[in-house]
């Protein structure tokens, strides 16, 4: 253990300067405005304050068929289809934007395209076997408390060990990485540079950090491939300077947790527990699970009123990035003194109403797209656009790998299918046969560059010109050749794939490039059928 | 365009963030323009000798000793250098080559050890860091360039998982353009069904709707996706450069009809036509059992086509501006086994730099006489790493922004070895 801590040591790579700490990472102590507010209210109110210190006037909202279009992006995960927003833009209701959310929120679409969020998040590029429990989860909108505390205590009655706790399973033989893990994807702290030294960056996290949340873990094991917790065994590490620690139970917070001693087991206690360890491994059993238990503790701790601050602030500091396109807290592991929020109270408040409202993910989710920072634009008409962490105009975002390849299988699809009182079916079908390419495209990190590893494969690979690019049964092509003229052809393709009508400049370039085929119009189609869907338009959500 | 300006283009209008806001701040534009001047058009062939190749019969031979089994040394045309008595084309360009014979990597697992020497440092659990490829692909490549930035052509054998490249943080943008036995990377081709014309007009299509979207909007994502169909009419052109078949008889003849050889042809092809980096793996080099047989085979091979390789390229004054790096995962214990093999071994092996930058007939570092140990000057992988990118003239201490977090080229610590640079 020292011997790999050591190693560890020599090859960090965390640049060897400080920061100074700035503001405090507790609540903020100015007053926060009333929880009664909806969120959507508390987050034009706060981005508002701030907009108007900077002088800066906000972009416009953006146009109905833009918000509808970014709002099922982010719900449903797809693009809308041509009809929906032929309707949307048609309907009169006067609250049909609060209707579309909820109605959206409340679709087996969003939980479809949730689950496929919180997969990324939580199991990364690992061979997910989340996926059912997520489901469940979503479904039910469990609260995100209770999730964290199933992913890595396990449900109860979950002797197979085979729903949330194989978040934990699937990371047990590597107990540093699950610490990281733990603490980044829950807390929005990633203290990998504290296992060496402490931190350099940041003066809230210290080896002492790293190890006591390590402690948490320390007694859990990997056994047949199950997961067992003992009831001893005491971390120790080394210091930078040499000296030997033991590694007690500490929050990241600084909370320490005292326990009482355990004796180490005798040899024959221990060969004892080899022996029947083997025997269990042999029957495909998990071990036994231990009456007093660490992992427990993390989550009791973890969830206790002051440090349940780290927990809501990190989610929503997640969700928000993912809806308006940067965190709060940029980047969304750095939540710490020497980093602050862009709009501290806001976090703080949304953090608050989070917790009030029994972390309830969808309400906070269905709050955010209901603001009108949600809403603003993304066009900047004047010279200098506005730094982005001002939110004085909309982000444009790229679109993750599953909704690309689904807003790309729905945009090649033959509208008129989608005509009949099974349109949902259909659609769902779509989504689901878009899966088989979505591996075509990298999840966006921060700083995301789109490589020619995807321009090649939509040029030229023969897959994707089979199936998005084809002339056959129930395709958009075939059904742009069944327009009576090149005129409303261009428009049923912008519907379908811009999910708009087409300005005058667009309709004229489109228009002129088909009347130059018109002896291959076929071809002609497939073309601008082709760079609609690798435009930038259709490549963002904007 | 010019050089300058597209170096222009992509460090100071941004669509590549990372790092170039610290260069200009510590540092004046011109010296920053001056520097990319002097690294443009300067080129990496790593030849990955996958599984492990044997100091003991390349490099660092011990013929007489209990460990240095039936071959014995050779002398080359530097006066004092001593190789492998396999290698005796090799022994030719000593002049242009530097070898290190003190590697000590400590990682003697093939995925780890393979993952470090890709990488120049070891994982950590949070961080995706790129590759030697990528990196050189960034700091090398051109934004408007019309040929790949990174090839690499790796062997099944040797693992998908730990040797294909890793662009990490650095992100698609700099991925590995990868081919196994295929002659050709995927997808370069235009499909039967679409002209050429049209194929053309088409992504000026593209172009023409993705820049009416983009008026009032600014996303450097946005603008590479531009920028990545851009260079897709020029990767399609590079198709030629794959095939060796445009080479005389004679020069196919010289780097030996085998896959490895025909490939490293087409690397030279590649970097004549401006790619920077290119790596050809040639597997499987793990001689656990029958080491001299194997070696026997693959180490004549390698002394053939980098004879071709260096001979080619001096001729064509490509040299100068080209590194060719020799290297494994680790090399082969001294000790010999059983079966006649030698197994896994990182505490003292070797590796061989030629070309840019590269102070010729230098040999740095030594084993003790058996090959048990380093004797004198340890190597770790970020010392030769550092040495690379120095030998390329890129500043291994340069530091890419990762979030909120510095990281440099190199591990902070490793320094390069002056006594192997030009």
């Amino acid at each position: 253990m020292v011997s790999r801590v050591i190693i560890g040591c020599l090859l960090c790579t965390c640049a060897l300067f400080q920061v100074g700490p700035s503001r405090a990472q507790e609540l903020s102590t100015t007053v926060l405005p009333d929880p009664e507010l909806t969120i959507g209210a508390a987050i034009d109110q706060l981005i508002g304050e701030r907009l108007a210190r900077a002088g800066l006037e906000p972009a416009p909202l953006a146009g109905e068929l833009n918000l509808l279009r970014r709002t099922t992006l982010d719900l449903a995960g797809r693009i809308p289809t041509a009809r929906e927003a032929r309707e949307y833009l048609e309907s009169n209701a006067p609250d049909k934007r609060r209707e579309l959310i909820e109605q959206l929120l409340g679709s087996p679409e969003f939980v479809a395209h949730q689950v496929n969020l919180l997969d990324a998040l939580l199991m990364q590029s690992r061979r997910s076997s989340l996926r059912d429990y997520l489901e469940r989860a979503v479904t039910e909108n469990r609260s995100w408390d209770r999730m964290f505390r199933e992913m890595i205590v396990g449900e109860p009655g979950d002797g197979e060990q085979s729903g949330a706790i194989q978040f934990l399973r699937s990371r047990i033989s590597d107990i540093d990485r699950l610490t990281n893990d733990v603490s980044v994807i829950f807390f929005g702290v990633n203290i990998s540079c504290a296992q060496c030294h402490d931190h350099p960056l940041v003066h809230d996290w210290t080896q002492d950090h790293f190890f006591g949340m390590k402690a948490f873990f320390y007694r859990s094991f990997e056994n047949g491939g199950f997961v067992g917790e003992r009831e001893y065994g005491e971390l120790e590490y080394k210091t930078v300077a040499g000296e030997s620690r033991k590694a007690g139970l500490m929050f990241l917070s600084g909370s320490r947790l005292p326990e009482s001693e355990v004796a180490e087991p005798s040899e024959d206690q221990r060969k004892q527990e080899k022996a029947q360890l083997e025997e269990l491994k042999k029957q495909k059993q998990p071990p036994p699970t231990a009456s007093y238990s660490r992992k427990a503790r993390l989550v009791d701790v973890g969830l206790e009123s002051e440090n349940a601050t780290y927990f809501a602030r990190a989610i929503v500091n997640r969700i928000w990035q993912r809806l308006i396109g940067r965190g709060l807290v940029h980047p969304v592991d750095q939540l710490h003194r020497g980093n602050p929020a862009s709009h501290p109270e806001l976090l703080d408040w949304l953090a608050r109403d989070l917790m009030h409202h029994g972390y309830d993910l969808r309400r906070l989710i269905g709050g955010i797209v209901s603001s009108d920072t949600y809403a603003r634009s993304g066009i900047w008409e004047s010279a200098s656009r506005p730094p982005a962490e001002l939110h004085a105009v909309a982000i444009l975002r790229p679109l993750l790998p599953q909704q690309y390849a689904a807003s790309l299988a729905l945009a090649a699809f033959d509208p008129e299918q989608l005509n009949s009182p099974d349109a949902p079916k259909k659609i769902q079908a779509r989504v689901q046969f878009s899966r088989g390419f979505a591996d075509w495209f990298e999840l966006p990190g921060d700083e995301f560059q789109v490589g020619s590893e995807e321009s090649l494969l939509l040029s030229n690979s023969d897959r994707a010109a089979r199936e998005l690019f084809a002339d056959g049964n129930e395709t958009l092509v075939a059904r742009l050749r069944a327009c009576s003229d090149i005129a409303s052809a261009v428009d049923l393709a912008g519907w379908n794939v811009l999910n708009r009508p087409l300005a005058d400049a667009e309709r004229r370039i489109l228009t002129e490039y088909l009347q130059q085929r018109q002896d291959r119009l076929a071809e002609g189609y497939r073309q601008m059928v082709w760079a609609m869907m690798t435009s930038a338009e259709c490549r963002f959500n904007y | 365009m010019t050089g300058i300006r597209s170096i222009s283009r992509r460090r100071f209008l941004g669509t590549g963030a990372l790092g170039s806001a610290a260069a200009l701040t510590t540092r004046g534009l011109e010296q920053v323009l001056a520097a990319e001047a002097h690294r443009q058009g300067k080129h990496v062939i790593l030849l990955w000798l996958a599984g492990g190749a044997s100091q003991l019969e390349t490099w660092d031979p011990k013929p007489g000793r209990p460990t240095g089994g039936p071959f014995q040394a050779i002398s080359t045309n530097v006066p004092g250098i001593q190789i492998s008595e396999l290698m005796p084309r090799m022994a030719r360009h000593l002049q242009h080559t530097a070898i290190i014979r003190s590697l000590n990597t400590k990682d003697g697992d093939h995925g780890g050890a393979s993952r470090l020497m890709h990488l120049g440092r070891r994982d950590e659990p949070t961080v995706k860091f790129p590759d030697l490829g990528a990196i050189i692909a960034r700091e090398l490549g051109r934004t408007d360039s019309q040929v790949p930035d990174y090839v690499s052509f790796y062997t099944a054998t040797e693992g998908r998982g730990t040797s294909l490249g890793q662009s990490g943080f650095l992100g698609a943008r700099y991925n590995a353009m990868s081919l196994t036995q295929e002659q050709l990377p995927a997808n370069l081709r235009r499909l039967e069904q679409i002209s050429e014309i049209d194929h053309r007009a088409r992504g000026e299509l593209r172009d023409t709707l993705s820049d009416q979207f983009m008026r009032g909007r600014e996303s450097a994502a946005a603008a590479s996706q531009r920028e990545a169909y851009q260079r897709v009419p020029g990767l399609m052109a590079s198709e030629k450069l794959f095939d060796p078949s445009g080479e005389p008889l004679s020069m196919r003849a010289l780097y030996g009809e085998t896959l490895f050889g025909q490939q490293t042809l087409v690397a030279r092809r590649l970097v004549e036509a401006g790619v920077p980096f290119v790596k050809v793996s040639r597997a499987w080099w793990d001689s656990h059992g029958q080491n001299f047989e194997t070696h026997l085979e693959l180490v004549s091979e390698l002394d053939q086509v980098l004879d071709a390789l260096l001979t080619d390229l001096q001729q064509r004054g490509l040299l100068e501006r080209t590194l060719v790096i020799t290297l494994s995962e680790f090399g082969r214990t001294p000790a010999i086994n059983a079966s006649l093999g030698r197994d896994h071994f990182a505490t003292v092996w070797s590796c061989s730099l030629s070309g840019c930058g590269i102070l010729g007939g230098s040999v740095y570092g030594k084993s003790d006489d058996d090959g048990n140990d380093v004797a004198e000057s340890p190597v770790a992988a970020g010392e030769l790493f550092a040495t690379i990118f120095q030998a390329m003239g890129i500043d291994h201490r340069k530091e890419y922004a990762l979030g909120a977090r510095p990281v440099p080229l190199t591990n902070p610590g490793s320094e390069p070895i002056k006594a192997v640079l030009a």
